[in-house]
């Protein structure tokens, strides 16, 4: 999996550029270097795991820039931002507006190797979570309109008794549509359920 | 002359008379004539008409006597048979048909009486008179007779005329019987009893055969004989003929009045006689009045001369005319023309004088009243205006043809003064004759846009013949009235204003100080009425000496005044105008230490963009050769490392180092292209200047700055605005030190000394937070900073100034807190220069 993440790096000055490639290849990470943010906006494509090394300053878009868009853009891939002396304020900026990490030049190796691995692992979790979400949102786009209301009253923990007198129907009617809730959305448990129910709401208000 | 007029009047009233005389009996005559015509007319109808009624009363008595019951009674018993043998008989006496012969005689005068038949055949006659009955009656003509009425015909028998009136005789029956038939002859009896004796002398009546113009019949018949022919008659007779129409005649008989001649002659005479006298009467009334009227004239006339000759020499200086031989009614007429040349001469003159006169003094008058500064409106007594100048027309904006006869008193005086206005009339209307004097008042008039405005109204009145005139005359004093509000508010100005206004006499002493100058005359430490202290004694005496306005500025208790002292040479006074400028001061200070803070800021930016990028640029490189060397440490430890990879990073380093050192080198060649500049200056003067600068953020944060200062000069050679730049830094870093205090403690001072060396010695002391002792080993560093908003460069930069003018910079803390910086640079001494 690791394998097929990249380091994208994006840096003017082509200096910077080359020896980051080169420090960081040397882990046997994947390096891919853009010039500046729009050239990396032209090649990048979101769901392309891995992440990103970005200076702040930086000719035409700069760095703030490119992130304010990837938000718009509900891209989640981690970004590392890269600063030079007196620049902090702005890496404060970045560090608020969702960035990962933010690392001060002339770099240490380690803290930035050590920065970039949990940016990619961080990926990697973000990836699985928005499958689950991806596989839960799924399977409730295949409960009925009714299944749906007993999902909801269930999972927020109200009693079949009651589901039914509030529905107008028999407690064994409400027994079968959980019955069948539970099966399509392939949960074993109940706690399972609510779970699915909970990160069904999150992704929704995200 | 008198004769002469007489003579003139004679022949004049001759001569009227004469032409009058030639008409006057003309016109007599004829009207005579006419009058005689229409008397013999009028004579001619009277007779006619007594005619007339004398055969009308034959017509009635006829009337009468057919029906009387005496023939009725009569006729009963007989009847006339057509074919009967005629033989009428014949009555002497009355006879038995006829009543009483007492009843009709006094009316008429027949000459017999018939009784007819139906077939007008006389039946039975009485022979009034002794005449023989003519034989035509013994079978009357139908002619004469009607069966319907009573009827009067006029015929001749034998040349002798008669009248016939017959009526229908009827018996007791009411049977026609046939005719009663009276037959009078008109003969002079007759036509006598006819005018019963009523015509007048000389008037004779007859009848005349119209065709034969022959008499028939006259009243006179020795005058006028029966067959006497008109011609005859008309000798001695005027007659007028006059025709018949009622009694259809077989003839044409006209009714005849003659007057005779010789009477009409008599009455002729007369008139003729009273004309004669008429005619000397009015000879005589024509030459009395004539002369009396030419005598009277030419006396008048006479008298008249004498009088305008008189005159004319007296007077015109004409000459009298000489009575000359010729015609003297031309020289008399040639001298009057004359005359009356010289009096119209003399009388246009007159009056163009007087025109002129009465120009001058209407147009002087005009004049007077047009160009008059107030304005001046005549009244009669009732009030009403009757004159407007053109100044009361600008000043109550009413125009003149529009306010006459308009009342005085509603229209310009406004409702308020009535009762002032009527005040100074009745001074006028009190006093009768000619001793008036003039009135006048205050009061407020208004305009005709009702607005009113005070005038000062005096009256003046005029008596004419009959009449009394007032002149009113108007001044508007609203000008004068806002003067003096103007002068009473003037007297107020300096007690309400704001600023300080005082007077001081030459000596000193304060004459009048207003309300707001309580804080200076306590600042002098003296009242009203008291003296100056020395200073200001000697500057008032300097002031009012030169003669020219002075200003000073004088600062008390946190105030700042300017003082203006102006002199009043004449009056030994000089006036002191306060200013508070304290605000403006603390503006200007303000302004500058804005400006000041800017050159700072732009500075220090300057300085502080050139740090950071500085860092940026180095950074790069710097960057990129740690992360060549750690990726090659990492190759060459994991054993991966390529001989020729390696060789590349090796050489990117090198190339690296290279540029950063190329950035260095540039910043070097930069900061080397600006020359120090030294200038030879007071270090009290730079830390008052610079002490300004921050008298305002002092002033916010509560603090005092303490300014101990050398009294002598301290010069030093220095960049001045770099050297100031330091010690703007020390002053501002100890105002932030001391916002971490509570106020009380806050505390400033700024000290400059000379040491002993020789050098200039500044110290900067605060009652702050201090110097940790952490901090003091990285003061000097840059980019070291304790403040928030700091950049870390002030005392660096300050060190690296102080260090380049070969100055020393030292931060310490001080015993009771706080911290104190001192800042060392040689003296500069003045031989140095020579």
């Amino acid at each position: 999996m690791s394998n097929q993440a990249t380091v994208f790096v994006v840096d003017d000055d082509q200096a910077m550029r080359n020896s980051l490639k080169w420090l960081i290849e040397s882990v046997d990470l994947e390096v891919k270097t853009y010039a500046s943010a729009n050239e990396f906006i032209r090649d990048y494509y979101p769901g392309r795991a891995g992440c990103l090394l970005l200076d702040v300053r930086m000719p035409g878009m700069s760095g703030l820039e490119l992130q304010e868009q990837f938000i718009e853009q509900q891209i989640n891939i981690p970004i590392i931002i890269i600063t030079g002396h007196g620049d902090v304020p702005m890496a404060v900026r970045a560090m608020k507006a969702g960035a990962v990490d933010f690392i001060e030049k002339p770099f240490n190796d380690e803290l930035l190797l050590e920065s970039i691995r949990n940016a990619l692992i961080m990926d990697v979790d973000q990836r699985t979570a928005q499958s689950v979400r991806a596989d839960i949102a799924t399977r409730l786009a295949h409960l009925t309109p009714r299944e749906h209301e007993v999902m909801d009253m269930v999972t927020s923990g109200r009693a079949n008794k009651d589901i039914a007198k509030t529905l107008g129907v028999s407690s064994k009617t409400v027994e079968a549509h959980r019955a069948r809730v539970m099966e399509k959305m392939e949960a074993s448990s109940l706690a399972e359920l609510v779970k699915m129910a909970i990160a069904a709401k999150n992704a929704k208000s995200s | 002359m008198p004769l002469l007029s007489i003579l003139i009047g004679l022949f004049c009233g001759m001569v009227v008379w004469v032409v009058l005389d030639q008409v006057q009996p003309r016109a007599l005559r004829q009207i005579f004539s006419e009058e005689l015509n229409t008397r013999l007319d009028q004579q001619a109808r009277e007779t006619l008409i007594r005619f007339e009624n004398y055969v009308t009363a034959h017509t009635s008595a006829t009337r009468l006597l057919s029906h009387h019951r005496q023939l009725s009674s009569y006729l009963e018993p007989i009847y006339w048979f057509d074919n009967d043998d005629i033989s009428p008989v014949i009555y002497y006496e009355n006879p038995p048909w006829l009543p009483s012969s007492s009843l009709w005689r006094p009316l008429i005068r027949p000459s017999y009486i018939l009784l007819l038949d139906r077939k007008g055949r006389t039946r039975e006659i009485f022979n009034v008179g002794d005449e023989v009955l003519p034989g035509e009656l013994l079978t009357v003509d139908e002619l004469f007779l009607d069966e319907s009425r009573v009827r009067a015909y006029l015929t001749r028998f034998q040349d002798k005329p008669y009248l016939l009136v017959s009526d229908i005789a009827e018996d007791a029956t009411d049977t026609s019987m046939g005719y009663l038939m009276v037959v009078a002859p008109i003969e002079s009896a007759f036509l006598n009893a006819s005018q019963q004796g009523v015509s007048a002398e000389g008037v004779v009546v007859g009848l005349l055969d119209a065709d034969e113009q022959r008499f028939l019949t006259s009243s006179d018949p020795y005058s006028v004989l029966v067959g006497d022919s008109m011609e005859e008659v008309a000798e001695n007779y005027l007659v007028t003929a006059q025709s018949f129409f009622e009694y259809g005649s077989d003839f044409n008989i006209q009714f005849a009045t003659m007057v005779l001649r010789s009477v009409v002659e008599a009455t002729s005479q007369r008139v003729a006689g009273v004309e004669r006298r008429q005619r000397v009467v009015a000879a005589v009334t024509f030459i009395t009045v004539f002369t009396l009227v030419f005598y009277l004239l030419s006396e008048r006339l006479n008298r008249m001369l004498r009088r305008m000759s008189r005159f004319s020499r007296l007077a015109l200086g004409g000459e009298q005319p000489v009575i000359e031989s010729g015609n003297q009614v031309f020289v008399v007429e040639d001298w009057i023309r004359q005359f009356i040349r010289q009096v119209r001469k003399a009388r246009d003159e007159m009056r163009l004088e007087h025109e002129s006169e009465m120009q001058e003094s209407e147009a002087l008058k005009h004049a007077i009243t047009e160009a008059a500064l107030d304005a001046v409106i005549s009244i009669d007594e009732s009030g009403q205006i009757i004159e407007f100048n053109h100044t009361a027309e600008e000043m109550f904006d009413h125009r003149r043809m529009n306010v006459i006869e308009a009342d005085f008193q509603s229209l310009i005086i406004e409702p308020g003064s009535y009762g002032q206005f009527q005040n100074l009339l009745a001074k006028f209307s009190s006093v009768q004759g000619p001793v008036f004097t003039d009135a006048r008042s205050e009061m407020e008039a208004r305009r005709a846009d009702n607005s009113a405005f005070p005038v000062e109204v005096a009256i003046k009145p005029i008596q004419l013949k009959d009449r009394m005139i007032l002149t009113v005359y108007m001044h508007d004093i609203s000008n004068r009235k806002r003067a003096e509000q103007e002068i009473y508010s003037l007297a107020k100005f300096p007690s309400e204003s704001p600023s300080p206004v005082l007077r001081v006499n030459r000596l000193g002493v304060i004459t009048y100080a207003n309300p707001a100058s309580d804080l200076l005359v306590k600042h002098w430490g003296c009242e009203q009425g008291q003296t100056l202290p020395q200073y200001w004694r000697r500057r008032v005496a300097d002031v009012l000496e030169s003669g020219k306005d002075s200003e000073i500025e004088l600062t008390c208790d946190q105030t700042t005044y300017s003082l203006l002292m102006a002199p009043v040479p004449g009056l030994e006074y000089v006036n002191i105008y306060g200013r508070d400028i304290t605000d403006v001061h603390l503006a200007e200070q303000q302004a500058r230490q804005h400006q000041q803070e800017l050159v700072h800021v732009s500075r220090l930016s300057t300085m502080g963009e050139m740090a950071t990028g500085l860092a940026h640029e180095l950074n790069q490189p710097l960057s990129a050769i740690a992360n060549y060397a750690n990726g090659c440490t990492r190759r060459l430890k994991s054993g991966d490392g390529v001989h020729d990879d390696l060789v590349y990073a090796l050489s990117q380093i090198s190339s690296q180092a290279d540029r950063a050192g190329e950035i260095i080198r540039r910043l070097r060649s930069l900061v080397a292209k600006q020359p120090p500049v030294r200038k030879v200056a007071d270090i009290n003067d730079l830390v008052r200047e610079v002490n300004s600068f921050v008298v305002f953020d002092a002033r916010k944060s509560r603090v005092v700055i303490e300014q101990e200062l050398s009294l002598e000069h301290l010069l030093v050679r220095v960049d001045v605005v770099q050297i100031e730049q330091v010690l703007l830094n020390l002053l501002r870093n100890a105002l932030d030190a001391l916002n971490e205090v509570p106020e009380p403690q806050r505390r400033l001072a700024i000290r400059t000394s000379r040491l002993s060396s020789g050098s200039v010695l500044v110290e900067v002391d605060d009652s702050g937070s201090g110097i940790d002792a952490e901090a003091a080993v990285h003061l000097f560093e840059p980019f070291f900073t304790t403040k928030e908003t700091g950049m870390g460069m002030g005392l660096v930069i300050s060190q690296t100034i102080v260090e380049d003018h070969s100055g020393q910079i030292v931060a310490e803390p001080l015993p009771e807190g706080g911290s104190r910086f001192s800042v060392t640079l040689p003296g500069y001494q003045v031989s140095e220069d020579k």
